[in-house]
């Protein structure tokens, strides 16, 4: 069928890298917080929907610009995960040494910790909140419409690409030209290696969290405003894209990870063309399943160098 | 004591109890008849049964006031299913282990009461549902019950309606579950029946918000009309996706995206679209104009056609228990309920169907014009 390679389908590419830019915007947060800690932290849906809520009651009482908007969203993100880590990650974190280290039960008690955390924030928000979808002002909404030829973008595709490469960069430049990159590359590759040579692993880890978090907390408004949706349970399903990306990118490479998100955003989206729209999770999960066996590191993923 | 006695007593402390005017309950008639009510209160349907319980809260402090049944009150008792099937099924056989509970309302979305309706029917509990409209949901047995049209009902209307304004083809969106397969299904065979074509039907798994993909595929058949069969917060997303993607078909819905909040979420993007409803807020009458002030004053807002489903549907349930007595079975409370005739509701008078216990309603014709509901000829 020739005439499928239409603009309809060049339109259908744009609203796959759109919805990959979503899940990047996520992942990029989540792989930076697994690369330091190896653990899971489910709660990072959650800090994106806290982000998208500070946002909305931020643009509601005063309406600042929008770089404004972001920049205290991303403060806010930056206390919540500080509060995060003390709450979930740091109780469990107690003994330092190399057999708790090292232990398969303590990692998965903050896994478990952190969800129990995402749990009750979610529930909270809801009940303080209400569970339905918040009234977001229409002239704050990033849906102002582009037109190139046949095709259709909005402001927001703009923003939120332009924000994934600030932040990629931003990441890259911090990660291997600052003091802090160079302390957080250490203790994700050596803990106690790290703690022997006189790194505060303390202070690194919630500097770590505090990153991590500001930046899904900037992604939970920008995507909030972009899909005109703004919930107490909206962080769940982009949580669990950008953890498959995450995964499938090799678990602790950053540009991996972004990599995969537009591959899957790409594929849900042309998938919708070809099936009907409710199997495209099969799609995001069949590639996870099909990379883990023929790529158990990941496509990214290099044994032990990580972050 | 000698029967007669009992009888005379039972008159003393009637008689008693009204000259207290129910405020100081006496000791004998203070054991209240219970309905259970299960709806989903927290997770990502609780907007719901949110509304599901303010307007049954208001019914039932209206009903006890006026006397109750033979003035005795009524409880009812509300549980969390959390719109999941599971947790509908364990709920159901509590309240059916429960003796006390003599009829069930509840839940709200056709997957979840289908499910707890099968345990209610074992067990021989009447079941009212204020928005199950699957049509298979009372076929499950003769206890269940529900106060909303179904969608082989409406589908037929909004297609009969589409095909009068010179709709030829459609295109449909629906929310991949039992009750949006039976909204698209019903609609496609009516709108195919009446000479039209169906360029594509589109389903959607549950939490899906943004609807690029699916409206860009559609658009490339360029249909006449659009119809969606969701929920409003679904609706919000795709008609503004819809106006973004430059998507210049005619918007119908089915009722369920009649909410004030469409509009707020909406904006200018909902203009145009057009529903069939059976609850019009700016209803003059008398009972709809006391149900929404009563809403207002204790909720802030103003009551979708949600609230009022349910606020019918315990409405419904409390004048059967009155019919039924104080000294009702679950079965006598089954026999009041397919009894219900001409039900003077704020969705318009309701009467059952004593064999297939279906409810008849009217259908009106609404419109969203420079961002109000118009009800529209």
């Amino acid at each position: 069928m020739p005439d499928i390679f239409d603009a309809y389908f060049a339109q259908q590419i744009i609203n796959g890298i759109s919805l990959g830019l979503v899940y990047a915007l996520v992942a990029i947060g989540f792989t930076l917080i697994f690369g330091i800690l190896n653990v899971v932290n489910f709660a990072h849906g959650e800090i994106y929907t806290v982000g998208a809520f500070a946002g909305l009651l931020l643009i509601v009482g005063a309406a600042p610009p929008l770089l404004a908007v972001v920049l205290f969203v991303m403060a806010v993100g930056a206390a919540a995960g500080v509060g995060l880590e003390r709450l979930a990650f740091r109780p469990i974190r107690r003994f330092s040494d190399e057999a708790s280290l090292k232990s398969r039960a303590m990692r998965e008690a903050t896994l478990l910790s952190s969800l129990a955390v995402s749990i009750v924030a979610r529930e909270v928000m809801a009940h303080v909140f209400g569970g339905e979808m918040r009234i977001i002002p229409q002239a704050a909404l990033l849906q102002d419409v582009i037109t190139v030829g046949p095709l259709t973008l909005t402001n927001g595709n703009l923003i939120i690409f332009g924000a994934s490469v600030v932040m990629l960069g931003g990441l890259q430049f911090m990660l291997y030209r600052t003091r802090v990159g160079l302390s957080i590359r250490a203790v994700s590759n050596n803990v106690l290696g790290a703690r022997h040579v006189g790194i505060d692993t303390n202070r690194t880890i919630v500097a770590t969290f505090a990153i991590g978090s500001s930046l899904g907390a900037a992604a939970g408004i920008l995507v909030g405003l972009y899909d005109g949706n703004i919930y107490p349970y909206m962080g769940f399903a982009p949580g669990i894209k950008a953890f498959v990306a995450m995964v499938m990118g090799g678990l602790s490479s950053i540009p991996g990870a972004v990599i995969c998100a537009l591959l899957l955003g790409i594929s849900e989206s042309v998938a919708t063309d070809f099936l009907s729209s409710g199997w495209k999770d099969l799609i995001a999960y069949g590639l996870l399943v099909v990379t883990l066996i023929f790529f158990p590191q990941g496509l990214f993923g290099h044994g032990r160098e990580r972050v | 004591m000698r029967p007669e006695f009992k009888v005379l007593k039972g008159f003393a402390l009637a008689a008693a109890a009204l000259a207290c005017g129910f405020s100081a309950k006496p000791a004998t008639a203070a054991e209240p008849l219970l309905i259970g009510y299960q709806m989903p209160l927290s997770g990502d349907r609780s907007q719901y049964g949110e509304a599901f319980r303010n307007s049954a809260e208001i019914k039932l402090k209206a009903f006890n006031a006026a006397g109750g049944v033979d003035g005795t009150p009524v409880e009812i008792v509300y549980e969390d299913s959390k719109n999941d099937p599971k947790e509908a099924i364990a709920i159901a056989r509590k309240f059916a282990d429960n003796p006390k509970i003599l009829g069930v309302l509840g839940d709200f979305s056709s997957t979840v009461s289908m499910a707890a309706a099968e345990v209610y029917a074992k067990a021989g509990v009447p079941q009212l549902s204020q928005t199950a409209s699957h049509p298979d949901y009372t076929k499950i047995s003769k206890w269940q019950f529900r106060n909303i049209t179904t969608q082989a009902y409406e589908g037929p209307f909004v297609a009969d309606w589409m095909r009068g304004t010179g709709a030829k083809t459609v295109a449909i969106i629906a929310i991949q579950n039992d009750w949006g397969i039976s909204a698209a299904e019903n609609f496609e065979t009516a709108f195919k029946a009446k000479g039209g074509k169906v360029t594509a039907t589109e389903y959607f798994n549950p939490g899906t918000r943004d609807f690029r993909s699916i409206l860009t595929k559609i658009g490339r058949s360029k249909p006449d009309a659009i119809y969606l069969c969701m929920f409003y917060e679904e609706g919000a997303s795709a008609l503004q996706q819809a106006k973004q993607l430059n998507v210049k078909s005619a918007m119908f819905s089915t009722s369920s995206l009649y909410s004030p909040k469409l509009i707020e979420l909406g904006g200018d993007a909902v203009d145009g679209l057009r529903m069939a409803s059976t609850f019009v807020p700016e209803n003059p009458a008398k009972n709809v104009q006391t149900f929404v002030s009563e809403y207002k004053s204790n909720y802030g807002d103003a009551p979708n056609m949600f609230a009022a489903q349910a606020y019918d549907a315990v409405g419904i349930m409390l004048d059967a228990l009155k019919t039924a007595g104080p000294k009702a079975t679950r079965a006598d409370l089954r026999d009041a309920l397919a009894k219900t005739d001409d039900y003077p509701g704020v969705t318009g008078k309701t009467s059952f169907d004593p064999e297939t216990r279906e409810p008849q309603k009217e259908l009106a014709k609404m419109e969203v014009k420079s961002g109000k509901f118009e009800v529209i000829q």
